[in-house]
């Protein structure tokens, strides 16, 4: 059986986890849409805390002897999907980076090309 | 064969090219006065952009370092922006020769092609590249054509030209990091009829090559990944 003390330890470790999501939130450094993945993740531990016998149905069902190792596969499995998800941020934002990098070097060009015009020129085309 | 004349842009991907940049222009606006030309300066940190600056080159200044694709990609969208009919890409360094600029141009205009690639192993003269590379290019080469069925030697050419439908793809999207091969995997799955022509190229003047020895192994791995999976890829975006 997990101790009361360690489950309490660890319910506040899960409220203080929670608490800094929400500032962040609050202080828009976080955008709602990246922090669903770590509220799913909070939720998971949560459960995991205050049902602890679902971790040792879980351990026998996939036929892990010892129900901290079933804890620490599917921690190191949810981190996977978290890391993954960012990688799939960080490829979009790319992409986006190098569109945006080619139109301001464009623009540039184009406002290159106006200043060099003799001003006659650029009276004729604005015209 | 439309009656207006083609209006031909050559794309010239720059970075750190200050050794080479000024005999490649010369030698275009000799051989080839006719054709527009783009310098696409990738954030170089040598004199590479000072040099476009005062020589009044036609360039553009990409403001951080996107690489070949991205630099060639910001060619592209100037092309499509201007106009153009026809756009060449040519290395800014010195190894494509632009003699050869109106062989790529010429099955394009007379509607052979969509793309033309200027190829090294047609003829096999020239630079033939070395010969772990060679190995690589052929093992490239033989997995775009299990792909997609398209049989192209020089798989890694970065001299080639394409028609006006194209500049629109390759301006909506283009493979970044090693594009050229993905590049015509891409062209394929759109339909492209591709034509090889044969070019000799030289072996680099000056500066250093963008893909070292060391890189080659990664180079490969990466590029035979994005070959196949582009064709799962592009049937589910364009069902």
């Amino acid at each position: 059986m997990v101790p009361l003390m360690l489950q309490e330890v660890s319910l506040i470790g899960i409220l203080i986890f929670f608490a800094a999501i929400f500032y962040l939130l609050k202080k828009k450094v976080l955008l709602l849409k990246y922090t669903l993945m770590w509220l799913f993740s909070g939720l998971v531990m949560a459960v995991v805390v205050i049902f602890p016998g679902l971790l040792n149905k879980f351990s026998m069902l996939v036929g892990i002897k010892t129900p901290s190792n079933a804890l620490f596969a599917a921690l190191i499995f949810i981190i996977l999907l978290i890391l993954m998800s960012l990688t799939s941020i960080i490829s979009g934002l790319s992409v986006t980076n190098i569109k945006l990098a080619q139109s301001v070097a464009l623009l540039e060009k184009r406002v290159r090309d106006l200043e060099n015009m003799p001003t006659d020129m650029k009276q004729q085309k604005s015209s | 064969m439309s009656s207006k004349p083609c209006k031909v842009l050559v794309i010239i991907p720059a970075c750190n090219e200050e050794l080479n940049i000024n005999n490649v222009i010369i030698d275009l606006r000799r051989k080839v006065p006719e054709a527009d030309y783009i310098i696409v300066n990738d954030c170089s940190s040598d004199r590479t952009g000072e040099i476009c600056r005062k020589n009044g080159y036609n360039y553009l200044d990409l403001p951080v370092n996107l690489g070949i694709g991205g630099g060639v990609q910001a060619g592209y969208r100037y092309a499509l922006e201007n106009g153009y009919d026809i756009a060449i890409q040519h290395d800014g360094d010195g190894q494509h020769d632009p003699a050869y600029i109106k062989d790529l141009i010429s099955p394009i205009i007379n509607g052979k092609a969509d793309i033309v690639i200027g190829s090294r192993f047609v003829t096999g003269e020239g630079y033939q590249s070395s010969g772990p590379r060679r190995l690589g290019i052929n093992f490239l080469s033989g997995l775009i054509k299990l792909c997609c069925g398209v049989s192209i030697k020089d798989v890694t050419s970065g001299y080639r030209g394409v028609n006006r439908r194209f500049i629109q793809i390759y301006a909506a999207e283009y493979a970044q990091d090693y594009p050229e091969p993905e590049a015509i995997i891409s062209a394929a799955m759109y339909g492209a009829r591709i034509l090889e022509m044969p070019v000799v190229m030289h072996e680099r003047r000056g500066g250093t090559s963008s893909i070292s020895a060391w890189k080659s192994i990664y180079y490969i791995i990466k590029v035979s990944l994005a070959i196949l999976t582009y064709r799962p890829a592009f049937a589910r975006r364009n069902p």
